[in-house]
């Protein structure tokens, strides 16, 4: 069963990367809802060998394909078909993988269970947001472990969610082509962006979705079937476009950069006047995931990791260049 | 005076008051005795407690006389003082003679009863020893009892018949119930006298057994004359009886005939052949097992060499035949041809070093060899890649009449076992242009095993032998001898350890065993699926899918996309393939393997798929890397759905198997594909800024268009409802 394994890994699908609380191990979900756990200060370390670029633990979390993590002080969170659940760092650590907790929201649908395509902590008021295939976004009491509201409005699957911290406000970007703004204690619409109803961004070949999408302060980036655009948020109007023609999956701000990835092997680095300040080129054909290490913890581990179409995890340590991969 | 007479009057008061009849008897007694010694009878009679009160009373009286007279003495009266000192000196004489009989009395009593004491001493002593003797009888008597109590008797070593027993069956005049049953003694007596009935009658049955077995012995010693004798009868009968056999097509003598063969097969072959015989008559009616080749010639290998110690010893090639000569038949063989090619170098290098006649003898052959080198060496290759003469030829019948011929040949000099396939089926196949490498003698058995190519050879020892005559590897000798096989020397009882270039063959039997039901299974499968695919590709080189009735469920019944072309390519094209890169990076793309393009159309899109086809097939899937060719190029690379359309038909193979033993899976995964296709371009997002109407309306049913971060199409099929959704 050599060539079964052999086109498992060649079919594999990175979808969800997460950082552990300590900075030093980083987590990495698959289309065949494993996650792998890797060490990032063995891999890092100077007398590192092969062995330690393998996961030191790969477990079987979901039934279907692992779509988005996130780690909070104790716990990783990992979302799928329908679930999210839980799982103790240090329980993981110790390799006895078994999941805390396991929670689905109440969804309407019955035919399919719909699926969870982002998580966001809100951690001022212990809050998660799920977001994915019934069009709504699901607030969870990190608490008490119940489903305090839900926001409708998006008229397709959501693709993704972000926060603003000061206001407090969700964006959520969807297949519906819109970024929409909530606002967290009145559970109200705040505000609908409809990106492809601009003719700067549109690309109406490529489709209206909102693949991806960052927000800091005023500030919104958002991309996938319309281009990649820099949005003044008080004012609603796209201030730059950037001339990326493969639609984005992922984006980031980083510094007084926006880091993207999509369709393509490059993790792209754009000024903010939409100049492209450098292409890195990774080993997978297509991105889907960029996660920075910033935990203050682990300083030596402070690393780029881009995941997406392949079975292993780019790293890069400094913006530059693609210094190894972690490989399932 | 009067006290002295009131004193002697008191004790006969007493005397007569205390006891009258004794006081009788005892003043009788002391009238007789009082002749002799009155005073002794006295004692008896006077009580000592008045005695000594007597006494007393004397010693006062004396002291007051005394006193009184020493009063009167020292007053000085003359005559009435003389007078009345002499009174009272009268009075104290008496009082002395008083006295003095108490002592007398006194003396007679303490001797009295030291008389006594003594007399009950003695007394004492008498009984204490009369004790000790009765002591030490009891003793000695205890003794007795117990040596008696474990005294032990014979009897109670013999095992009895229990008691039940013994009632129920011993006559009456043994067993004598009435007086046994109270008395222990007698019921112990009657049972031993029952046993010993009992064991009398035994050895009576003994002697007799002893007899009869004598008789029988005997009888059977004339029938084994009898049947000693019908022997020579029956081998005439035999031969008579042949030509019958021959008329009636009943192959009895001809099996001896192969056995008899069979004895001079090499020992693999002949382990080979033993194995498969016997598999084929315990489980398998449908292998038939055969012996082709001269047996003369292979009789003749085992002729002693006769001159074979001239001037060519020192060949190698020369060794090589004497080694081939060593072989005897089965029979007369008693060492493997290492050891004796071993012994025979060490016994050459002693004659080397012990005579240098020879040693110079074969430097001068040596020299008169060197200008035909090239062909000598021709010459040791030919005679290092000799087969023997026989060879084992099995042919395995499927259930659709098709015969999977393989011949099996022992290679002597490298001791490794080679075969040859061919598959000759009932009806006349038409062949595919496509299918012509399937059955081809050269790839049919390839990967039996996974990574058994069947190019190198599997013993280690061989690669020395082979540097000797500059023979690079056994890879371009393969068509013509056969392929060395990994199971085919397991079959043959072959075992060469992995990491150990060194002779430690030895043929086995059980090793065969082990191995000759799985392989003859794989053997079986291998052929049915190839020719299972023979049968699949004609159709598909016409275009058609043939998705057999039971694999209907997988697929929608409408199904626009269609199969065009299926052609092989070679494996270097394969490789130059732009959208091959992935699967031959993984080293998925071995040169054993089969390498196919099909296409599949749907109106303006071209659906290119680079197949790779394991000589596994169908335990290990077909590989498919697609390009399609619509509004632009669409790979893996450049598609998110082409990618997951690949791993629908590579990945989730399984459930495209269909019935056992998944035969149908080539089929049934173009037959996916296709089904892919249309979901693909029935689904693709239409754009809304060109005008005029889709190319491919939807028509399939889907839950939801698009799923997940990577936007996933609904590739999946749900059967009854016939409505797809995501995986």
């Amino acid at each position: 069963m050599e060539v079964f394994q052999a086109l498992q890994r060649l079919h594999m699908t990175i979808f969800s990367q997460s950082v552990s609380p300590c900075g030093k191990f980083l987590a990495a979900g698959n289309n065949y809802g494993q996650i792998a756990i890797f060490s990032l200060s063995a891999a890092l370390s100077s007398e590192a060998k092969e062995e330690s670029k393998k996961p030191m633990v790969t477990f079987q979390a979901h039934d279907g394909p692992v779509y988005s993590m996130v780690s909070t002080d104790r716990h990783l969170l990992s979302a799928g078909d329908g679930e999210v659940k839980a799982w103790l760092w240090a329980e993981i650590l110790k390799k006895g993988c078994k999941e805390l907790w396991r929670r689905q929201p109440p969804y309407r649908t019955s035919l399919e269970v719909p699926e969870i395509n982002a998580l966001l902590l809100v951690p001022k008021e212990n809050l998660l947001i799920l977001a994915g295939g019934d069009c709504q976004l699901h607030a969870m009491d990190l608490e008490t472990g119940t489903f305090m509201w839900a926001l409708r409005g998006h008229t397709d699957y959501i693709h993704c969610l972000a926060l603003r911290e000061r206001s407090p406000e969700v964006l959520s970007g969807g297949e519906d082509g819109a970024v929409r703004l909530w606002d967290l204690r009145t559970a109200k619409e705040v505000q609908t962006i409809e990106v492809y109803k601009h003719e700067e961004c549109s690309r109406p070949h490529n489709g209206r979705w909102i693949g991806c999408l960052a927000t800091d302060s005023d500030w919104m980036v958002c991309g996938g079937g319309p281009a990649l655009t820099l949005w003044h948020l008080r004012s609603s109007t796209p201030t730059t476009i950037f001339p990326m023609r493969a639609p984005q999956k992922h984006v980031t701000f980083y510094q007084d950069l926006i880091l993207s990835a999509g369709q393509g092997r490059c993790v792209n680095q754009w000024q903010l006047s939409g100049e492209l300040k450098a292409q890195v080129p990774g080993s997978s054909p297509g991105l889907l995931s960029l996660s920075l290490n910033q935990q203050p913890a682990a300083p030596e581990c402070k690393v780029l990791t881009a995941a997406g179409n392949s079975c292993r995890v780019d790293v890069f340590t400094n913006l530059g260049y693609r210094a190894f991969s972690l490989s399932f | 005076m009067s006290s002295e007479s009131s004193k002697k009057r008191k004790p006969k008061v007493i005397r007569s008051d205390g006891a009258p009849a004794e006081g009788k008897r005892t003043r009788s007694d002391t009238e007789q005795e009082g002749k002799c010694y009155s005073e002794e009878a006295e004692v008896d009679l006077r009580d000592p407690g008045r005695d000594y009160e007597l006494y007393k009373y004397t010693c006062q009286e004396l002291q007051r006389l005394m006193a009184e007279i020493q009063d009167l003495k020292s007053r000085g009266g003359k005559d009435a003082q003389a007078v009345e000192i002499e009174d009272r000196r009268i009075q104290s004489c008496v009082h002395f003679m008083t006295l003095k009989k108490l002592n007398r009395l006194a003396h007679i009593r303490l001797k009295k009863g030291r008389d006594q004491t003594h007399e009950a001493k003695q007394k004492v002593d008498a009984y204490h020893l009369q004790l000790q003797n009765l002591l030490y009888e009891v003793m000695h008597l205890q003794k007795e009892i117990t040596k008696c109590l474990e005294f032990k008797s014979k009897h109670e070593e013999i095992d009895l018949v229990s008691l039940e027993e013994f009632y129920k069956e011993a006559p009456p005049d043994i067993s004598k119930a009435e007086v046994t049953m109270g008395d222990p003694h007698q019921q112990t007596l009657a049972r031993l006298d029952w046993e010993l009935e009992q064991r009398k009658r035994l050895a009576e049955k003994y002697r007799e057994c002893l007899s009869n077995k004598e008789k029988i012995l005997k009888e059977i010693e004339v029938k084994k004359e009898y049947l000693s004798s019908l022997q020579p009868r029956l081998n005439s009968i035999m031969q008579a009886s042949l030509p019958v056999q021959e008329y009636l097509f009943m192959p009895f003598d001809q099996a001896h005939k192969q056995y008899e063969t069979a004895r001079h097969l090499p020992p693999p072959l002949y382990v080979l052949f033993v194995q498969a015989t016997a598999y084929g008559q315990a489980c398998d009616k449908m292998l038939s097992v055969a012996i082709e080749g001269s047996v003369d010639e292979a009789k003749a290998l085992f002729k002693p060499p006769e001159d074979s110690q001239d001037d060519e010893s020192d060949s190698d090639a020369e060794e090589e035949q004497t080694t081939v000569r060593a072989w005897g038949p089965l029979s007369t063989r008693c060492c493997p041809p290492w050891k004796q090619k071993r012994e025979r170098e060490s016994r050459k290098v002693k004659e080397r070093e012990g005579s240098w006649d020879h040693g110079s003898q074969s430097t001068e052959a040596q020299k008169r060899r060197r200008p035909t080198l090239g062909v000598q060496l021709d010459d040791k290759r030919k005679e290092m890649l000799k087969r023997h003469p026989l060879s084992v030829l099995l042919d395995l019948k499927c259930k659709d009449d098709s015969v999977l011929h393989l011949t099996f040949y022992y290679l002597m000099n490298l001791n490794i076992m080679t075969v040859k396939a061919k598959v000759t089926t009932a009806t006349e196949l038409i062949t595919p242009i496509s299918a012509g490498d399937l059955l081809s003698p050269d790839s049919v058995l390839s990967c039996l095993y996974p990574g058994d190519h069947g190019k190198k050879t599997p013993n280690p020892a061989n690669q020395y032998q082979f540097d000797k005559v500059g023979i690079l590897t056994l890879r371009d000798y393969v068509l013509d001898l056969g392929h060395p096989y990994l199971w085919v020397q397991k079959l043959g009882g072959l075992h060469f350890p992995k990491e150990q270039p060194q002779h430690t063959v030895i043929t086995d039997h059980s090793l065969s065993a082990s191995h000759m039901e799985t392989t003859m299974k794989l053997l079986k499968t291998r052929v049915q699926s190839r020719l299972a695919l023979h049968k699949q590709f004609a159709s598909l080189e016409h275009g058609i899918v043939p998705v057999t009735s039971d694999c209907h469920y997988l697929f929608p019944a409408k199904v626009v996309s269609r199969l065009v072309k299926w052609v092989t390519i070679a494996h270097e094209d394969y490789t130059e393939l732009h959208f091959t890169k992935d699967i031959v990076e993984a080293g998925l793309a071995g040169d054993t393997n089969l390498y196919y393009m099909a296409l599949v159309e749907r109106g303006t899109a071209k659906l290119q798929a680079a197949v790779v086809l394991n000589p596994g097939y169908s335990s290990i899937p077909p590989i498919f890397q697609l390009c399609l060719n619509w509004k632009g190029e669409k790979t893996n690379n450049n598609d998110d759905n082409i990618r997951a359309m690949e791993s629908e038909v590579n990945v989730c193979f399984k459930e495209l198997c269909g019935p056992r033993p998944g035969h149908q899976l080539l089929t049934n995964q173009l037959q996916r594909l296709c089904v892919l296709l249309d979901v693909y371009l029935e689904t693709e997002s239409h754009d809304d800024s060109v005008e005029g109407p889709k190319e491919f309306p939807q028509e399939k049913m889907c839950l939801r268009l698009f799923r997940g971060p990577s936007r996933m199409k609904p590739f999946k099929y749900n059967h009854p409802q016939g409505f797809f959704s995501h995986r």
